[in-house]
């Protein structure tokens, strides 16, 4: 196992920002931690690395207690901060060099490990220019390359995508995936959920300093009651009687707004055929339809009774 | 890894404009402005002769004697002979100080009193004087004029002389200098500060990623420290070199001492900036501004703006310049120019020693905490 946390207490006054946390991440993994702001992700996150002190609980990586001064253990950590952490006085190779240097004294095979790392980030053309000469999208990647560039084996990523332009995003999320089959695995913290779902194996969603729910993508959706959103453009809507909707078959809620009807329905077979059968007999004409499986708000939703962006 | 961090942090210092300006061309701004303004003040003190007419009359005729001691005074007075009334015209344009006229007695008009006038009062004084002397003599006892008594009356004898401790020359504005060169010792406060910005991870970024890595963080700080005292100590000495060579400051001829003050003013300097960086605890603007209010007071205290408060501070509460780094680099370097003995100077070195050491003490142990109760 590469991490294992048990009970982990974590308090600020009287705020617990870590209520009896508990992860396990096998090796190979993409593992996603997704929860609102102040979830505690980041809190858990740094208790992890040892720069947090905590009230209770043990961590342990590669089955050994972690510890600041653990630097056989943190030798195989790359750590992305949340926010860009490097030198404005140093250029784009110093800043990684440095980085890099603190884990790789060897000059030589630090030379090859930063010409690999600007190579994997996409800043050759950047090397000799200075943080404040990049856009936010270069900084990130920056940011990314001074966490990987001495190959660590756990890779921990806090929320590296905050702040950054779609096309960049998705640049990073493919070197993501990327390190992830060089055989690194990896820890992604986020509160984008369409991050979490397209690059991650495992998912642990957070709330109020608890993993409220843990599994694959398919898994967390099984938990929960809704199946799927039917979205339907009715052309007479005054013809509709929105309580026979709501009596159908699996049907959870029924909404209209205008011409526009949701449906959620529970998980089943043929829902959305009977939904037309239905406005069929009532002669409701019908324009656009589309439907939606859950999603993972649909799932923190349904936990919490909040929204995951709320 | 010592090497490799110390490296890195000369980089990060050297390019950091700001930090380069504050703790360089600041302080030799300033040097230059001092010396602007304090270009005439060695100057006024130099002597100008008092300007003095003599009213040409009859009288004056039969004293030759005077005329006689009047051009003995030459480094004293420029006298000019005229008329009563032209010599009150002079007076009253301020073209002289006063006039002296015999009437058949020997007096001063002034048309206010001053060093001048008093400086002409005290001649005619010691003229007279000496004029009664002779007479009395001549009347009572004239045999004593063949034993040469007349050059004992005119010959005068200093009891004091000024005796240069190290052949440097008095200089009454090197005090603001050496205070100049304590304010930028304690300049090197801000590269303490970013040191310890830079490595706690309670307060940076990167201070964080430091902290995640495997390596030693005193080991780093030994290094960024050494880093600070470098750049610190070759600003201090360029300061130093254009105080000296190109604003003509002496500083006196011990170099070497010179050197050591400036190597220990600069630990003093970064050390109480690292002491002032792990002890506050907010943010690093407020850091800075203590920083820069606390070495302000001290260089006040030193004499920076006025040397009577330096003077005033060693004679009513002398402890205050004992427990005041800025003083002791002062005194330093006073000693060195003025002192032919080391005593004050290694007093104040080992006074500074002590400093670096506490300053140093309570950095490490807020340092070596290595988990932080939040970030």
């Amino acid at each position: 196992m590469v991490i294992n946390v048990k009970n982990l207490v974590k308090r600020y006054g009287n705020l617990i920002a870590l209520d009896h946390f508990n992860l396990e991440v096998q090796e190979g993994e993409i593992l996603g931690l997704l929860g609102p702001n102040g979830s505690g992700k980041t809190t858990a996150i740094n208790c992890i690395l040892s720069l947090l002190k905590y009230d209770k609980g043990t961590i342990e990586i590669y089955d050994q207690p972690m510890s600041p001064e653990a630097y056989a253990i943190k030798r195989n950590i790359g750590v992305v901060m949340q926010n860009v952490a490097v030198f404005n006085e140093l250029t784009v190779y110093e800043n990684i060099d440095y980085f890099c240097g603190l884990y790789v004294s060897d000059k030589q095979t630090r030379k090859k490990l930063v010409a690999e790392a600007i190579d994997f980030v996409g800043l050759n053309d950047f090397k000799k220019f200075y943080p404040k000469k990049l856009s936010g999208g270069l900084l990130r990647r920056l940011n990314i390359a001074c966490g990987i560039a001495h190959k660590p084996k756990l890779i921990i990523l806090d929320e590296p995508t905050v702040a950054v332009d779609p096309q960049s995003r998705n640049n990073i999320l493919e070197g993501i995936m990327e390190l992830n089959r060089q055989g690194a695995t990896i820890i992604y913290t986020s509160h984008y959920m369409e991050e979490i779902e397209q690059i991650c194996s495992r998912i642990a969603i957070m709330d109020k300093g608890k993993i409220i729910a843990m599994g694959t993508n398919e898994d967390l959706k099984k938990m929960i009651k809704s199946g799927e959103h039917i979205n339907l453009e009715l052309l007479n809507p005054e013809e509709l009687e929105l309580s026979e909707i709501k009596s159908l078959p699996h049907v959870i809620s029924a909404e209209l707004t205008d011409h526009q009807l949701v449906v959620k329905s529970s998980r089943g077979k043929n829902n959305l055929i009977m939904i037309l059968d239905h406005l069929k007999d009532q002669n409701i004409g019908i324009g656009k339809i589309y439907s939606e499986p859950p999603t993972l708000n649909d799932v923190f939703l349904e936990i919490t009774g909040k929204e995951l962006r709320d | 890894m010592f090497l490799f961090n110390y490296r890195y942090r000369l980089k990060c210092i050297f390019k950091d404009r700001q930090l380069i300006f504050w703790t360089f061309m600041f302080p030799i701004l300033l040097a230059t402005l001092f010396n602007l303004a304090f270009a005439n003040l060695s100057s006024s003190d130099n002597f100008k002769k008092v300007n003095v007419a003599v009213v040409q009359n009859g009288e004056l005729d039969q004293n030759p004697a005077f005329i006689q001691a009047l051009d003995g005074a030459d480094n004293l007075f420029v006298v000019k002979y005229t008329t009563q009334d032209e010599a009150a015209v002079l007076l009253s344009d301020h073209d002289i100080d006063g006039y002296i006229t015999f009437d058949p007695d020997l007096n001063l008009v002034v048309n206010q009193s001053g060093l001048n006038q008093t400086i002409i009062r005290g001649f005619l004084d010691d003229f007279k004087q000496s004029s009664a002397t002779i007479i009395t003599i001549i009347t009572q006892n004239p045999s004593a004029l063949d034993n040469g008594i007349l050059e004992g009356i005119s010959s005068r004898t200093e009891y004091l002389k000024a005796v240069s401790a190290n052949q440097s020359n008095p200089d009454p504005v090197v005090n603001y200098f050496y205070t100049l060169i304590a304010m930028t010792c304690l300049y090197g406060g801000f590269l303490g500060v970013k040191e310890v910005v830079a490595i706690q991870a309670d307060l940076s970024d990167v201070g964080a990623r430091i902290n995640l890595a495997p390596t030693n963080k005193l080991t780093v700080f030994l290094a960024s420290i050494m880093a600070a005292t470098t750049v610190q100590l070759l600003e201090l000495l360029i300061l130093l070199a254009f105080i000296i060579g190109v604003l003509g400051i002496s500083f006196g001829d011990q170099l070497g001492y010179i050197a050591l003050t400036c190597a220990v003013g600069s630990l003093t300097g970064v050390t109480f900036g690292t002491c002032i960086a792990a002890i506050i605890k907010k943010g690093e603007g407020l850091k800075i501004g203590i920083l820069i209010g606390s070495t302000m007071i001290m260089c006040f205290l030193a004499g920076m703006m006025s040397a009577d408060i330096k003077y005033t501070v060693m004679t009513k509460a002398p402890i205050l310049g004992y427990l005041n780094p800025a003083n002791l680099i002062t005194d330093s370097f006073y000693a060195l120019y003025y002192y032919n003995t080391h005593t004050q100077f290694f007093t104040d070195i080992l006074l500074l020693c002590g400093f670096t050491l506490l300053f140093s003490s309570v950095t490490y142990f807020v340092l070596r905490r290595q988990k932080y109760a939040s970030l």
